[in-house]
């Protein structure tokens, strides 16, 4: 792989990255946001693979997998606990979200 | 297939090296198959098979203290045992057994599942007794995760509580969000110190000693700078350090009682043992950088939480900012450690002394929650000490404690701290460390107020909860905790010098 190619993967990582912290700061709905959460790990993700290809060692490959695994656990756990509070307050809104004083 | 290699890779797994890590996974799923087996009265005697059981894997381990495999790469170089790593597998296994008993206290109060609760606990604990040992930022993500996820369970344990899942909701978005900064800043790191074109480029990036050997040869890389950064916000965010304290009163109030303690002593005490690993043996060489952003960070942490915790009424609130507050003093510690060698040390005299004084105070608060655990004002101490003076006077000194008041273990750990601090130079932080102890004085003792001297405040019986009765077993606990606040403060001298490494 060619440094410009690497530049190429590595912004464009960045930039998915960029975008899922906004959309975790900017946006109201649960959903979304845990949306936005995934791509911010999946960013990272593009980022090992891309720099292990340059460099050559296996390790950031490897290191994907693990990811997944991780990402697919906080998904399972994440969700259920929307649903659960859904089922308590009928909404899944953070703004709406507010039996913690602030 | 080179099936040499293999063989190589696999003559490296010393699994004698993790034996009380998977003692305790195996007592977990043993927990599970004794439910059932004996699914009528399983509630109780999980609770004590787990007592047991931990109790028999923290004798394991005082036992072989200095083990075979202190400091030498064990898992080819994922994990590091060492000294320090035997002192925090000791305090995460005192700090999850205090949980459970906490947990007795807590679960009789509600209609929770009990099972699962045990379970989870004693598989964080493993999780966090791994990544206390971490060598390799591989094993460093996955334990912490392991933690993580474990944590989002626990904190909504209550599903029929809307406070405890709106904390497990937030705890999950914040906790998600920094791992991904905290995986963001191992990628940018792994990247640069494995680019082929730089000096000292190593094949296994990941591993602390080669990154370090890295950054030595590059000392002022900008984009290993980018993941330094990103990497010590991630891990700033489990210990709760300014800017990344915004969830800790919410999720502290929200989260049943026994699992406060456990986020406060155990998983801050963690993310502590993983700061210093991270700042001594695989940055060592950007302490151009690390360094002032710790000092930074320790003292808007201590502003931070002393000042916020001034108008909290809620206990839970209070008890979680004012351990934002002891984060910071901590945090002075370890912006010292690469330059004043008493540092480590009072560090982890500080952990212990702030594990000893916090579970002091959760057990009593543990006793007077309701049967809404978020729902836990100062008002209800009004005349503690009156109508249960043990209860009181426990609660007098694990706050003394962590307020740092002279006789105390707390005080001592501060002094420590602050000495390291002094003799790296900090003159400035330590300024503010100081009002910030002052200022944390007032609060404390509003506490102590209000269980001794506003017995005329307390309300009608029937608007706050009552009491449980304290049992045989807790109160015994309850007053060797006290007692160990006393004697360390007293008499520091053998595990100061214990602590020496």
């Amino acid at each position: 792989m060619v440094p410009e190619t690497l530049n190429a993967y590595i912004g464009l990582s960045a930039a998915l990255f960029a975008l899922g912290f906004l959309g975790v700061l900017v946006r109201r709905n649960t959903l979304v946001i845990f949306m936005c959460l995934e791509l911010m790990l999946v960013a990272s993700t593009l980022a090992l693979v891309a720099f292990s290809r340059y460099n050559g060692t296996m390790e950031g490959n490897v290191f994907v997998f693990f990811i997944l695994t991780v990402a697919a656990a906080e998904v399972a756990v994440g969700l259920a606990i929307i649903v659960a509070l859904f089922r308590r307050t009928q909404t899944i809104r953070v703004d709406r979200l507010d039996t913690l004083k602030r | 297939m080179d099936l040499s290699l293999l063989q190589h890779l696999a003559a490296g797994n010393t699994w004698g090296a993790i034996r009380p890590e998977l003692a305790l996974g195996c007592l977990a799923l043993g927990l599970l198959v004794l439910d059932l087996l004996f699914p009528k009265r399983a509630g109780g005697l999980v609770a004590c098979v787990s007592l047991a059981g931990q109790l028999a894997v923290l004798a394991d381990v005082l036992c072989h203290f200095h083990s075979v495999w202190l400091n030498q790469d064990t898992f080819n170089g994922l994990l590091h045992p060492s000294l320090a790593g035997q002192a925090m597998r000791v305090f995460l296994l005192l700090s999850s057994i205090l949980v459970v008993l906490l947990a007795r206290v807590t679960l009789a109060k509600h209609p929770a599942p009990r099972i699962e609760f045990y379970h989870i606990v004693l598989v964080v604990t493993a999780a966090l007794m791994l990544l206390v040992q971490s060598n390799h930022f591989v094993m460093l993500f996955l334990a912490l995760e392991t933690v993580t996820v474990g944590f989002y369970i626990l904190v909504s344990y209550f599903r029929t509580s809307t406070a405890s899942l709106e904390a497990g909701l937030k705890y999950l978005i914040l906790g998600a969000l920094s791992s991904a900064l905290l995986l963001f800043g191992i990628a940018i790191l792994y990247g640069v110190a494995g680019n082929p074109f730089l000096p000292g480029h190593s094949a296994d990036a990941m591993r602390y000693a080669e990154l370090a050997q890295f950054l030595t040869l590059n000392p002022h890389n900008f984009l290993a700078s980018v993941g330094i950064v990103l990497v010590l916000a991630g891990v700033a965010f489990k210990v709760g350090a300014f800017p990344f304290q915004i969830w800790i009163p919410d999720v502290y109030q929200g989260a049943p009682t026994p699992v406060t303690a456990f986020l406060a002593v155990a998983s801050k005490g963690a993310g502590f043992a993983v700061l210093l690993g991270l700042v001594l043996r695989a940055f060592p060489s950007y302490g151009w950088l690390v360094t002032p952003v710790i000092t930074a960070m320790a003292v808007a942490t201590i502003l931070f939480g002393n000042l916020a915790a001034l108008t909290q009424h809620n206990v839970k609130r209070l008890i979680g900012l004012s351990g934002v507050s002891h984060a910071g003093f901590l945090l002075l510690g370890v912006a010292a450690a690469p330059y004043a060698p008493l540092a480590v040390g009072a560090i982890y005299f500080y952990l212990l002394a702030y594990l000893i004084a916090s579970f002091t105070v959760f057990g009593v608060m543990a006793h007077l929650a309701g049967p809404e655990d978020s729902d836990q004002e100062l008002e209800h101490y009004a005349g503690l000490a009156k109508d249960h003076p043990f209860l009181g006077a426990v609660l007098a000194i694990g706050l003394g404690s962590l307020a740092g008041i002279p006789p105390l273990a707390g005080f001592m750990g501060k002094f420590f701290v602050f000495v390291a601090a002094y003799q790296a130079g900090m003159h400035g932080a330590l300024v503010v460390a100081i009002a910030g102890v002052v200022v944390s004085i007032y609060y404390y003792f509003g506490w102590i107020k209000a269980a001794y001297f506003e017995a005329w405040k307390a309300p009608a019986a029937g608007s706050v909860p009552v009491p449980t009765p304290v049992g045989k077993l807790f109160g015994l606990v309850l007053g060797v905790l006290a007692l160990g606040s006393i004697v360390l403060g007293f008499y520091p001298g053998p595990l100061g010098h214990w602590l020496q490494w």
